[in-house]
């Protein structure tokens, strides 16, 4: 509530974007001379938001004569695409490149705001992916993004409070929830397995992924049919099982992201934390206090023996439609984290936390190697590298937004009011069915 | 009225054409001192109003394009059991918060304005400090307050001040605390306005305080009262900061629809639908004008506004 500003004027959200738009418009102006034919180096605009990467562009400055980066970071994910897609309505003050995670990438490409980058090069890079993340940024000899990082997923556990319980190390979803009750008998209830974050859509979708859900049929260069069924089996199999987890009181339902959470991984509250590739140093950074005590093991599987994985998360870089010169500014794309690009690389596992996805830089000793202190000196990427490997690949829709936030309303809303959570997904499929079919989309 | 009287007083002292000129160049000079406030009205208020208006007019799709849909989105917005909601919800926080968030301001200005001492001042002070704090702030550090498990609050009463039955409750707590303070000011200066000798006659004729208080201050500075008032009222029904702040931490009770202002936000922001967000936002201001001015209406008389 504001009182100051009471009257009509903040009636109108949109009054905001256009005014947003006018003050980008105004920003952007004047320092693109750049791409004119001037003697000094090409300036290529980049937005990303990786940590530590002031060191990366610093190292790509002091090693380039010809191109210079100038680096924005506009926000971290949400904050970065509400500036990007005013920018882009607004025709005016969008980067060259910029830094998307894969699951927005149909939503730009969609709105035909990438530039295909194929014609310029990329397709030599692809040999360097795995196929699975090769497919997330390109559809036959288009490519729209180049991929960065990825988020295998993997179980962390406390290796001290597993000794202290009694558990053993569960390869199972049964097992999990075996341990899971045998723990909360053990510490009285005061230790949960781990806390499942229901406001947190790549998470989720992270588990359904594994389970085999395939939430959209969606190919790009068909863009007008769309197939929805994101209450389908895989979904419903995890969301059944979470829901038993939760109602038990085996998992706990704190936001990931706030001080609760992080507490909770550092107070021992958590036994288990289902992360992904970036992980491990994010964990290291939120709780620092635990170190030497954690371990990785891989992700606990629905039939046992198998090794079915799924992806949270994982980045790229694409080429915005307003790049004033696209050869230039997917060159840089390109080398910012490229496969050859070891000393970027070095500061992008050491300080930034990437799952490198450049297969490369993946099976380096640098990084398969590395020995993680955390992890009480235990080369955690063996475990998530394989993972990385087995990932199937995966068709985002061209409005995620509306579908991660469709999936953590019916999700959360489940938890907060003990609902049903397979009844939830399937609000959320008629939703957005009808949202899509509101787009205009051919809904299948 | 007074304008008017001394300019017709004045002309028939100047004879000829030069009264026509005068004018001329005084509109001019005056327009010239308004000057500053049109271009920013017409550049940051109407400008984007008629922009915001026409988007609210047409319908953007992600296959079709755009295309002139006349009140489509309005259709939608009546009909959405979303915005409903929401609606519902900011007039229920409305009918409880704008009484509290008076009643609070009105006590604490009458004391501040009966004690004297040194006291009454670093009370004053320190009520006001909150509306000093940013908003985002405020929430924020409230935010760490209600947490369940680092929270000093929930400690002490075992309430989870985030959960779907009490987040409102804790919401309207954060907006009281922040705007009372102001609310109190306005309401204070106003007393200070007041004539000290109908105290005096007051308590010569046999009342005490208290009396003096409520049937005596209170009503000399009613026009104050609805004032603070119609602040609180418009800005309950813009409910906006504090609930999309608090959002993360429990999205589960503190939804993406939870009020129109954080639906329409929203619908722009994150699901690139501007041209129903503008609609929303269109109606949510006529839902402003109408009841701010049925509130004026109902209380012309005690208000002279």
């Amino acid at each position: 509530m504001n009182v100051r500003n009471f009257s009509v004027r903040r009636s109108a959200a949109a009054v905001v974007a256009a005014v947003t738009a006018l003050t980008l418009a105004a920003c952007s102006g004047g320092s693109d001379a750049g791409a004119d034919k001037t003697d000094g180096p090409v300036t290529v605009k980049v937005w990303a938001w990786y940590p530590s990467f002031q060191k990366v562009v610093d190292l790509y400055n002091s090693t380039h004569t010809d191109i210079k980066i100038e680096w924005t970071n506009a926000g971290a994910g949400q904050d970065e695409y509400t500036k990007l897609q005013t920018a882009l309505k607004a025709g005016k003050g969008a980067p060259d490149v910029v830094m998307l995670e894969f699951q927005e990438l149909p939503t730009y490409q969609l709105t035909k705001h990438l530039v295909d980058m194929g014609k310029y090069g990329a397709n030599d890079l692809k040999s360097s992916y795995v196929d699975w993340a090769w497919k997330q940024v390109s559809q036959g000899d288009k490519v729209y993004a180049i991929p960065v990082d990825a988020g295998p997923m993997a179980m962390l556990y406390r290796e001290d409070l597993f000794k202290q319980y009694g558990l053993t190390v569960p390869t199972t979803w049964d097992e999990y929830k075996a341990q899971a009750e045998k723990l909360k008998t053990a510490s009285g209830g005061k230790a949960f397995m781990t806390d499942f974050g229901g406001n947190d859509g790549g998470f989720m979708t992270g588990l359904m992924w594994q389970a085999g859900s395939k939430p959209y049929t969606y190919d790009p260069s068909n863009p007008s049919t769309i197939g929805v069924s994101v209450n389908d089996a895989g979904a419903k199999q995890v969301a059944t099982y979470w829901e038993g987890m939760v109602n038990s009181g085996l998992a706990d339902t704190k936001a990931y992201g706030t001080t609760d959470f992080y507490n909770g991984l550092g107070s021992g509250k958590y036994v288990t934390y289902l992360a992904a590739g970036w992980g491990p140093g994010y964990l290291a950074s939120v709780a620092k206090t635990t170190s030497g005590k954690w371990r990785a093991a891989p992700l606990p599987q629905w039939t046992a023996g198998a090794n079915v994985q799924g992806d949270w998360g994982g980045s790229s870089f694409a080429v915005t439609d307003q790049a004033k010169n696209p050869e230039v500014a997917t060159k840089v794309a390109m080398d910012i984290y490229g496969a050859k690009n070891t000393e970027a690389w070095k500061i992008g596992i050491d300080e930034a936390y990437l799952f490198p996805t450049a297969t490369p830089v993946l099976e380096s000793d640098a990084f398969l190697k590395k020995k993680y202190d955390f992890f009480g000196g235990q080369t955690v990427n063996d475990i998530f590298v394989p993972a990385y490997k087995q990932i199937s690949p995966f068709a985002w829709s061209p409005f995620n937004s509306y579908n991660f936030n469709q999936l953590t309303t019916g999700i959360n809303g489940a938890i907060e009011k003990k609902t049903s959570w397979t009844a939830a997904l399937d609000t959320a499929q008629a939703n957005i069915q009808q949202y899509a079919t509101q787009q205009g989309f051919k809904v299948q | 009225m007074t304008q008017v009287a001394t300019r017709s007083a004045a002309a028939p002292a100047v004879a000829g054409p030069a009264p026509r000129f005068k004018r001329g160049r005084e509109a001019a000079v005056g327009w010239l001192f308004v000057a500053p406030f049109v271009v920013l009205l017409v550049a940051f208020l109407l400008l984007p109003m008629a922009y915001a208006l026409k988007l609210s007019l047409y319908r953007s799709t992600l296959i079709e394009g755009e295309h002139f849909a006349f009140f489509e989105n309005y259709t939608q917005a009546f009909n959405d059991p979303l915005v409903r909601e929401g609606v519902v919800r900011v007039i229920l926080f409305g009918l409880v918060q704008t009484p509290v968030m008076i009643g609070v301001a009105l006590l604490a200005a009458l004391l501040i304005d009966h004690a004297t001492s040194r006291f009454s001042r670093f009370f004053r002070l320190a009520a006001f400090v909150p509306y000093a704090v940013p908003v985002v702030i405020g929430t924020l550090m409230w935010g760490f307050l209600y947490s369940k498990d680092t929270g000093p609050l929930s400690a002490v009463l075992h309430v989870d001040f985030l959960s779907s039955n009490v987040v409102l409750a804790s919401l309207g707590n954060v907006v009281t605390w922040q705007w009372a303070g102001y609310n109190m000011i306005v309401l204070y200066a106003a007393l200070q306005g007041l004539p000290r000798e109908v105290y005096e006659s007051a308590r010569i004729d046999g009342a005490g305080p208290a009396q003096i208080a409520w049937r005596i201050k209170t009503p000399m500075i009613s026009s104050a009262i609805v004032l603070a008032t119609l602040f609180t009222i418009l800005g309950t029904l813009q409910f906006f900061t504090e609930p999309l702040i608090l959002q993360p931490l429990n999205p589960g009770s503190i939804t993406a629809h939870y009020t129109p202002n954080v639906y329409a936000f929203n619908q722009a922001f994150s699901f690139q639908q501007y041209n129903y967000s503008a609609a929303i936002s269109f109606l949510l201001g006529a839902v402003v004008f109408v009841g701010s001015y049925v509130f004026l209406f109902a209380t012309r008389k005690r208000s002279a506004l």
